[in-house]
């Protein structure tokens, strides 16, 4: 096999472009610096919208946007219903390279297969570990252990003996994020020894398994970010120096996988690093849903639970991140817009959201209809809006506040604009990327000459 | 003292400690086990009598069973008996087909209730509910004040302690009095069986299925079992651990989904 | 078996392993449906991590957060001697009324020390909160053994020191015992490990402990109501204390008042001679205008009075200022009345005096005080009739504070 036509992408949750920048310069990611002498480039990359997750990592794995692959958060609402439903793989509609590599693509399609379909050899290997989304591990040509979120390792792990092997090194397939606010330090501890496991199972996958492509996922960084995102460039921050470590033990993570896989490729393996979003500091939590009632678009019936509570003459409401849907009649048990009413509701709660400000500052960047943002056989089902925050406003989707704005526990939230990838400098189009033309980068280095 | 008889006395205190201080109170009677054994409870502490209206909401599609057992009770116990139904909603064709079932249950339930509170002027209900019979209970109060939303703030309740209730203030609408609260599902049987207290036949297994807890028709499933009498029930209780909830895969990966998702701010 | 259960109670600072020893309890009395094993195992294993006990407790805690439901047994667990009621207690200073409503349900109290941190804030709160509720069977559980090699000198060293704290609270705890809940040494039986220790394991140490047995005391029979049937006065309570016979003289207190019993009455039963405390019964007695609020009694020995020396703990958010009217609310009894004097107040966290001779009552601090009453009472010292010797004080229909008689 042609050494050249293996892969190995690290995946880093929610790391930042900027923030590997400043680390770069501060001289904490010593092995990054090496890799990047080595012709590499980082540049800044676009996530998915909404810049979640589950959305963002799918968007990744199937090279195509929402519309075409059906994921549009962590969670949906059960057909004519407000019950929740957490989408997992089995509702990804589109193939992820993987199938499309390993001749697993079984029925599904999408439109980055249509380009590659008997165009690459097929027959391909492929490991894949804790990419978020990824539940329940389906049968593939290699080996899959399911990311964030995991409910079964075992359930979660494709096969058997792969899951036999995460079992006995103790591989945590998360950590316990509870724990962050009411015990912190044990939360940095479990970090720590989280990416401890994952680095020692990740290499030996890398070493004792054939594949052609590997694609690892370090999730502890998405964690961290949430709840310690202010100790990232603060030196007051009584967590910076712990912070900061934990990036310095990344990197060198990051540094034994690459070498390793030069070793074994003789310096001609395509790599890279990516994130599926970035991080910026939270300055108020916005709680949409308290927006859309207090602006009369939602009515609150609070003796009920989560999405329950929504109550007849609601014209709209929001679910996680800022996924905002209109109560259309037909669709949902309250339903109060028609059809024919939808694009009135769609520009009003436009116009309201526009001029949300907070001390002067308006809160959304851009409001994105669904025709703008979506396209296939999935779009219909994706929200009818989506708002991007200026950076500072993390936008919420819950339905339990009271106020439009506040603060809790969490310090980070999730950016669209300042995702990260590391790789050749001279692969890629110029101007930015974004995260679905990863898949096809990846693709292309298995095309038949 | 033994066991069921602490556990009764436990009962009488409050339901006469409530009486005493809510002349204008009445007692809710779902017509199931656990309604009928605080009915029961309250005609003990009342010497047979009881002295304040019963109420049973009657969403219309309750078992035939249900409605011949209220009735021949009612009567022979003497009982003041209000029947409260959403007239409304009924003759509007609420039903769990039409709309959702949380509709239905929200109309014909909980609004009925509150026009019956509404128009009777009600300053307390005794509900038969126990502590273990839902998660969020092992949280309830035996006196838990409501607000005129009916709302349960249960994050912020007021102490409860040595049989001292709450006393009535402004801001409380009205009064759940919850006297058999410390009472387990097997508690309420023995006590069901020692006392001899009559039950709905649709809680004693019939070709192999059983009702554990019994409501509307439409929304009632019932379980297997071979129980056909109360010692059945009983031994069937103490000998199984599987609830209601075994075998229900996809529920427990939800839940786990939940409390992940929770952890970090989505939810 | 016997058949009460016995209620207790589990006090211990957040990270001191109460949630692993629950777990540990309840698994190694296979108390645990193996369904519910097996799910706890997975939720482990999904974490990457060996089985926790800390597990079992926190998905029983999450279940009951969500209103899931869970069974009878996942509430109790069972020893060979008896059903245990485990109720909840969270330790955060923010559920103190949570704590005291749960921890005054309980007739025996562990309380968890973790050997390398000793006792700390949390615990010291619970302790007062125990003392002042006076909950006489305790056992100290010294925790996480394991991680000073089950070494005898480390035990000694915080068993006396925990020792002397407690009896300066007066607790005097029934057995010290190394344990190690996550290891499960010491808990469900003895080891080898902890072979130079003589004393109990944790389920022995439970199963010597007794449900609150019914002392030989005075009669104490408050009047809970009055109801007219066919122009007889029934009067129904409690009997709080001793026993009520058929025929027998009482004092009605507070007037000190004569008269004589002359009927017990219970529905669907005839021909009662005798209720024992805790009955709810029905009596007739000689003389017409019994009330709610008077006590009968077999002789005058409690005190009659207006002015209640106590100590009370203070349990909701607010500040308590010297004039501020309160109810007082003891058995049956409900009379307005104020806080004379606040002796002293102090934060049970840190034992150390706030302040003597008060004029303010912060919340969760314990205070001793005198209640000044409008009208006279009928009360005992706790420590001789516990039933009368507390009390809670409301404030606006809402309860402020627990108190007990000194």
């Amino acid at each position: 096999m042609d050494a050249s036509k293996k892969t190995l992408v690290i995946g880093l949750d929610g790391v930042p472009c900027t923030l590997l920048n400043d680390y770069l310069e501060k001289g904490i990611l010593p092995n990054l610096k090496e890799i990047l002498s080595q012709g590499y480039s980082l540049r800044q990359m676009d996530a998915s919208i909404p810049d979640v997750s589950s959305t963002s990592w799918t968007s990744f794995m199937t090279g195509v946007n929402p519309g075409e692959h059906g994921i549009f958060g962590f969670m949906e609402l059960r057909p004519n219903t407000y019950k929740m439903a957490f989408p997992n793989l089995n509702d990804v509609q589109a193939p992820p390279v993987w199938d499309i590599l390993g001749n697993t693509v079984n029925n599904r399609s999408s439109s980055l297969y249509d380009k590659f379909n008997g165009k690459v050899p097929g027959g391909f290997r492929s490991i894949v570990l804790n990419i978020p989304q990824t539940f329940p591990a389906p049968a593939m040509n290699g080996i899959l252990t399911a990311g964030f979120v995991c409910p079964d390792l075992r359930k979660g792990t494709y096969p058997e003996s792969a899951y036999d092997y995460l079992k006995s090194v103790g591989y945590m397939p998360d950590v316990d994020a509870a724990k962050a606010a009411s015990a912190p330090e044990a939360f940095f501890d479990e970090v720590f020894l989280s990416l401890d496991r994952r680095a020692e199972a990740y290499m030996h996958f890398l070493e004792s398994e054939s594949w052609d492509l590997f694609i690892g996922v370090i999730t502890e960084t998405d964690r961290l970010h949430h709840f310690f995102f202010d100790a990232a460039l603060d030196p007051g921050n009584r967590f910076h120096e712990k912070f900061m470590l934990f990036y310095k033990k990344a990197d060198e993570v990051i540094g034994r996988l690459f070498n390793r896989f030069m070793e074994a490729t003789g310096g001609k393996g395509l790599f890279m690093t990516m994130s599926d979003h970035g991080f910026t500091v939270i300055d108020k939590e916005v709680y949409i849903n308290n927006f859309l009632r207090e602006s009369g678009f939602l009515n609150v019936n609070g003796s009920r639970e989560y999405f329950e509570q929504i109550d007849s003459g609601t014209r709209a409401f929001a679910m996680d991140p800022a996924r905002i849907y209109i109560n259309l009649e037909g669709k949902y048990p309250f339903g109060a817009v028609k059809d024919s009413g939808r694009e009135k509701a769609v520009a009003e709660i436009k116009e309201a959201l526009g001029s949300l400000t907070r001390d002067g500052r308006p809160v959304v960047k851009s409001i994105f209809e669904k025709s703008e943002l979506y396209s296939g056989p999935a779009a219909i089902k994706g929200p009818d809006l989506v708002c991007l925050a200026h950076d500072g406003f993390d936008l919420k989707g819950n339905m339990k506040r009271q106020d439009v704005f506040g603060n809790s526990h969490f310090r980070g939230m999730h950016t669209r604009h300042d995702a990260h990838c590391l790789l050749p400098g001279s692969i890629g189009a110029p101007g930015r990327l974004h995260i679905e033309s990863l898949a096809e980068i990846i693709l292309s280095n298995y095309r038949e000459a | 003292m033994d066991h069921l008889s602490i556990l009764e006395n436990k009962s009488i205190f409050i339901i006469r400690e409530a009486y005493y201080r809510f002349r204008n109170i009445a007692m809710l009677w779902s017509v199931g086990k656990d309604s009928t054994t605080l009915l029961w409870l309250v005609r003990k502490a009342f010497f047979g009598k009881v002295p304040f209206p019963v109420i049973h909401i009657d969403t219309t599609y309750k078992f035939p069973e249900m409605y011949r057992f209220r009735d021949e009770y009612a009567k022979k116990w003497g009982l003041d008996l209000i029947v409260g139904r959403n007239e409304g909603q009924v003759a509007a064709g609420m039903g769990p087909k039409k709309g959702s079932k949380l509709d239905c249950c929200n109309e014909l339930k909980t609004n009925a209730l509150k026009q019956v509170i509404e128009k009777n002027g009600f300053k307390a209900l005794l509900l038969g509910i126990r502590r273990d019979e839902h998660g969020i209970r092992a949280k309830e109060r035996v006196f838990s004040p409501r607000d005129g939303n009916f709302k349960w703030n249960y994050e912020d309740q007021p102490a409860e302690l040595w049989d001292q209730y709450k006393s009535t203030a402004e801001e409380d609408n009205h009064f759940r009095i919850h006297p058999i609260l410390h009472m387990t599902e097997l508690d309420i049987w023995n006590y069901i069986r020692r006392e001899n207290i009559p039950i709905s036949e649709l809680y004693f297994s019939k070709e192999g299925k059983r009702f554990r807890s019994i409501g509307c028709l439409p929304c009632c499933g019932p379980v297997e079992s071979k129980a056909s009498n109360i010692d059945e029930i009983i031994h069937e209780l103490e000998t199984t651990h599987t609830s209601e909830r075994a075998g229900r895969a996809q529920d427990k990966e939800d839940a786990y989904t939940m409390q992940k998702l929770r952890s970090l701010g989505y939810m | 078996m016997e058949e009460k259960s016995l209620h207790i109670v589990i006090v211990g600072h957040v990270d001191h392993g109460k949630s692993t020893l629950v777990g540990r309890l309840f698994f190694d009395t296979g108390s645990l449906p193996p369904e519910k094993l097996e799910e706890i195992k997975k939720t482990c294993e999904a974490m990457g991590k060996e089985l926790e006990f800390a597990y079992v407790m926190d998905n029983l805690e999450e279940e009951r957060e969500k209103g899931i439901t869970i069974d009878i047994a996942h509430t109790f667990f069972m020893t060979q001697k008896r059903r245990y009621v485990i109720i909840d207690a969270p330790g955060h200073k923010e559920f103190l009324k949570n704590m005291i409503s749960g921890t005054s349900q309980a007739e025996a109290a562990l309380l968890l020390v973790d050997i390398s941190r000793g006792i700390q804030e949390q615990t010291l709160r619970h302790c007062h909160i125990l003392s002042l509720l006076g909950i006489k069977q305790v056992a100290v559980l010294v925790n996480k053994m394991d991680l000073v090699d089950y070494s005898e000198a480390s035990f000694r060293e915080v068993d006396s020191g925990i020792r002397k704290v407690l009896s300066s609270l007066n607790i005097k705890p029934a057995y010290v015992v190394p344990i190690s809940a996550s290891k499960g040494e010491n808990v469900a039986k003895r080891t080898e490990k902890l072979s130079w220790y003589n004393g109990p394991s944790v389920l022995q140490a439970l199963d010597s402990f007794e449900t609150l047995s019914i002392e030989d005391k005075g009669l104490r029979f408050p009047v809970q109501d009055i109801y007219s049937f066919d122009g007889e006065e029934v009067a129904v309570g409690r009997v709080e204390a001793g026993s009520l016979k058929k025929g027998q003289e009482v004092f009605v207190l507070p007037q000190k008042r004569r008269s004589k019993v002359v009927e017990i009455r219970k529905f669907l039963a005839d021909g009662i001679t005798e209720a024992p405390t805790g009955d709810c019964v029905g009596i007739l007695i000689e003389g017409a205008g019994l009330k709610r609020g008077q006590i009968l009694t077999d002789e005058v020995k409690s005190d009659i009075t207006d002015t209640i020396r106590a100590n009370i703990f203070w349990m909701v958010d607010k500040d308590y200022k010297l004039g501020i009217p309160v109810t007082f609310k003891c058995a049956t009894q409900e009379v307005k009345g104020r806080i004379e004097k606040i002796h002293r107040r102090f934060d049970p966290a840190s034992v150390e005096i706030v302040e003597n001779n008060a004029s303010i009552i912060k919340p969760a601090e314990i205070a001793e005080v005198d209640i000044k009453l409008d009208s006279p009472v009928t009360v005992d010292k706790f420590s001789d009739v516990p039933e009368l010797g507390r009390f809670v004080l409301e404030h606006a229909g809402f309860p402020v504070a627990g108190g007990i008689i000194i």
